[in-house]
């Protein structure tokens, strides 16, 4: 059996699968070869390449196998929560409760890649008044529509206040359809004024105790919620016991990233990274399985640095990547051009940091929610930004510029600035649509531009 | 009298004048070049004046992602100070309507230290009233004001003073604008002052009437704006509705599909983008909405 790193099409996994499977793989109960999903209409799998490891095709059967998950669930009885707008708080307390299990509708962002437009999310979307102008999270609104793509929440709350606009617009469609929502308000966070009492939170900001007591009250409102929902409380032990699962999930995510994004040559794909990394904010309606998962994978990373293998070439330019990208395959596109990943922020870093666990468990919980630096100052997210791409080693930076989404125009200026003034590393700014095949040329050409001036710098 | 800058209709003026400052709302003009592609024309005409105003301090809210973000780039454009007010998108917990509260108390913090003066309530109440006799006033005369044409609500996001015309442009085409419900207009004043309890809690009063009862797209569940619609289209005989949005905002756009299938009268979405040459396609497509009502 050939072990070396190796990225490959969906057709070569075919072939590898069988290899595999003849080779004694033993797989979860959602394991099978990856070409099935595209029975499923997720055609875009089709124009990816994959890492070619077992702990790779567990991660993509995981996450393609979601909405089967969260079906089961629903016949077994559990509850179901869907939690908008939320990176990695509602989850955390949902699953920290008994046959409760929580997921993300916003996850449907990425149904109108995966499925090539096949699923006419965009079209139910744009019928009902949000078109192009919104960004892809606008597809979550047509998911609810035809109800294909996940089951019915018995639960759906969503954060709104400082959060995006384009989130708090479609949510509130999604109300008016007849869904009950409950909503609780994110403040924007600001730097404690003379005379209130500073509060460090995780990640490093800064903001006034008042406020992570106002978001701590809003927590207890979706606690009580859940409450109602299950006719359990949510008590301090069953949500310290959450919050300590949940940090092993951060803790295995911050060594793979560690290793993944500093290791030479690069050990893991930005395809797979990415997906990794998404799993910290809603488990994929499993927590204990996205553990294993990522262990897998961090498994892997592991074997491949001691040995010395990866996926790349070896000095490749080091890209740090902002912003999570509509079109996958861009991710696969960056490595062709011969850069690779070294170090990500896709919106949501607190959701990777460690919850404390020295403090009152909902407190933890309030102050990581406020942690988000989507919700304060875009300087504040660009110095964040900064920190990791020094720490991570970076050579220059992507901005992915979301299309439609509310705060990219005038985030993407502060946080392009910030990089070339703090560390004059140079910053590349795209956008790309959910389906970016048309304008492959022209990415490749930029992303080969900067891949170019890094390659220069170095010599 | 030194002034102070601001836009939003949650900032209550009354607030700054009874502070000893002196409240500027301003209606920004069209903004010229300088804002990347995906700003909204409202909020890059807004950072563009105020990040050349003579006040002594600007006032910014979280009214929406856009103006968050915009207190940043005037603050980086500008030595005036800026404060950014939280607003809350939710508005039925008392969470919510403290945290209003708090942040009136916080922005007169912000305000002495400008030189103003804390209040004390007698001064508040009678600045109050001053403020709400003058809105009475302006309520009284849009009422009597008689419609030479078919009647009609002007709705959406916040005028320009460069968009101001649009009300010329529903005269010339046959239509009398009965309610001017954008985010400025009658529809975002406070409530009149319940003078029982102004005369006992002043600061929990104005904070109430502005707070609890401006109806504005931001608002999370958004009912308020539904129910006032509903109610003012009844009330005023309006047989159709204008809706102005600004390409790029989000936060009008989201309620524009829903009005259209909810309002008991015809809804014309108009969407502005920063294009002069779009008046007369402007004018064209409100003439054939008041042709097809009449
Ligand atoms: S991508 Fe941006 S605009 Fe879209 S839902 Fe996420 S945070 Fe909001
Ligand atoms: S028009 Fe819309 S996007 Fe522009 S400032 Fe107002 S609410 Fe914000």
């Amino acid at each position: 059996m050939n072990d070396t790193p190796a990225q490959i099409t969906l057709d070569q996994w075919d072939e590898r699968y069988d290899q595999l499977r003849s080779a004694g793989l033993v797989e979860p109960s959602y394991g099978g070869p990856l070409r099935r999903h595209l029975a499923d209409g997720d055609t875009r799998l089709a124009h990816l390449r994959y890492d070619n490891s077992p702990a790779a095709l567990r991660l993509w059967n995981f996450l393609l196998t979601e909405e089967d998950r969260l079906r089961d669930a629903r016949a077994a009885g559990a509850k179901i929560v869907g939690a908008m707008k939320d990176l990695g708080t509602v989850a955390v307390m949902a699953c920290s409760m008994d046959n409760v299990v929580a997921f993300y509708p916003d996850g449907a962002w990425w149904i109108p890649c995966m499925m090539e437009l096949g699923a006419g999310l965009l079209n139910i979307a744009d019928s009902l008044g949000f078109d192009e102008s919104f960004c892809p999270v606008r597809a979550m609104l047509g998911a609810f529509v035809t109800g294909e793509h996940f089951p019915r929440p018995d639960l759906l709350t969503c954060s709104v206040g400082a959060t995006c606009d384009d989130f708090s617009a479609i949510a509130q469609r999604i109300e008016a359809m007849g869904e009950k929502i409950v909503w609780w308000e994110a403040p924007h966070r600001r730097r404690p004024d003379r005379g209130e009492t500073p509060v460090e939170l995780p990640g490093g900001f800064v903001a006034p105790q008042c406020q992570v007591d106002f978001v701590r009250g809003e927590l207890q409102r979706v606690a009580d919620a859940l409450a109602d929902l299950t006719g359990a409380k949510l008590d301090s032990h069953m949500l310290a016991a959450g919050i300590e699962a949940a940090n092993r999930v951060r803790a295995v995510l911050r060594e793979l990233r560690q290793l993944a994004y500093t290791a030479e040559p690069c050990p893991m794909g930005a395809l797979e990274m990415l997906i990794a990394e998404m799993l910290a904010i809603h488990f994929c309606s499993d927590r204990t399985e996205s553990i294993a998962v990522l262990d897998g994978l961090l498994d892997e990373v592991k074997r491949r640095v001691d040995a010395g293998l990866g996926v790349a070439r070896p000095g490749a330019a080091r890209i740090f990547w902002i912003n999570p990208v509509a079109d996958l395959r861009v991710m696969n596109l960056l490595e062709e051009c011969g850069g690779r990943i070294c170090g990500t922020e896709y919106l949501f870093p607190h959701a990777i940091d460690k919850i404390p666990t020295d403090i009152e468990p909902m407190e933890a919980l309030a102050r990581m929610a406020l942690a988000d630096p989507m919700i304060g100052p875009s300087a504040g997210r660009a110095a964040r930004i900064c920190d990791d791409i020094s720490k991570f080693g970076a050579q220059a930076a992507v901005i992915s510029r979301i299309s439609g989404a509310s705060h990219c125009a005038m985030e993407g200026t502060v946080i392009a600035d910030r990089i070339r003034k703090n560390l004059g590393v140079p910053v590349l700014e795209i956008e790309t649509p959910p389906l970016s095949d048309s304008m492959r040329p022209t990415l490749k050409t930029r992303l080969e531009a900067l891949v170019e001036i890094v390659k220069r710098q170095k010599g | 009298m030194k002034s102070v800058l601001y836009t939003c209709p949650f900032v209550p003026a009354e607030w700054i004048a009874a502070c000893g400052l002196d409240p500027m709302r301003m209606t920004p003009e069209r903004a010229g070049e300088g804002m990347p592609a995906g700003v909204c024309p409202f909020a890059a005409a807004f950072i563009h004046a105020a990040s050349t105003t003579n006040a002594c301090a600007i006032i910014v809210t979280t009214v929406c992602d856009q103006m968050s973000r915009s207190a940043e780039i005037i603050e980086a454009r500008c030595e005036t100070p800026v404060f950014l007010m939280n607003v809350p998108a939710t508005w039925r917990t008392e969470e919510a309507a403290k945290l209003y509260r708090d942040e009136l108390a916080r922005l007169g913090r912000f305000l002495e230290d400008l030189g103003g003066a804390k209040p004390t309530p007698e001064q508040l109440i009678e600045t109050m009233l001053h403020y709400d006799s003058l809105r009475a006033k302006r309520r009284a005369d849009d009422e009597t004001a008689r419609p030479k044409g078919l009647p009609l609500i002007l709705a959406g996001g916040p005028l320009r003073s460069t968009d101001i015309e649009i009300f010329d442009l529903i005269e010339q085409a046959g239509g009398t604008v009965v309610l001017d419900a954008t985010a400025g207009g009658e529809m975002t004043l406070p409530a009149p002052f319940d003078r029982a309890r102004l005369a006992s809690d002043p600061a929990g009063e104005l904070a109430d009437a502005y707070f609890a009862r401006i109806p504005h797209a931001m608002r999370r569940p958004d009912n308020q704006l539904h129910e006032y619609l509903n109610r003012e289209l009844t009330a005023r005989g309006a047989r159709g509705v204008i809706y102005r949005r600004y390409q790029w905002c989000d936060t009008w756009h989201g309620e524009a599909g829903r009005l259209k299938d909810s309002l008991p009268a015809p809804v014309l979405d108009l969407v502005a983008g920063d294009d002069e040459s779009d008046r007369a396609h402007v004018l064209t497509r409100i003439q054939a909405f008041v042709e097809m009502l009449k």
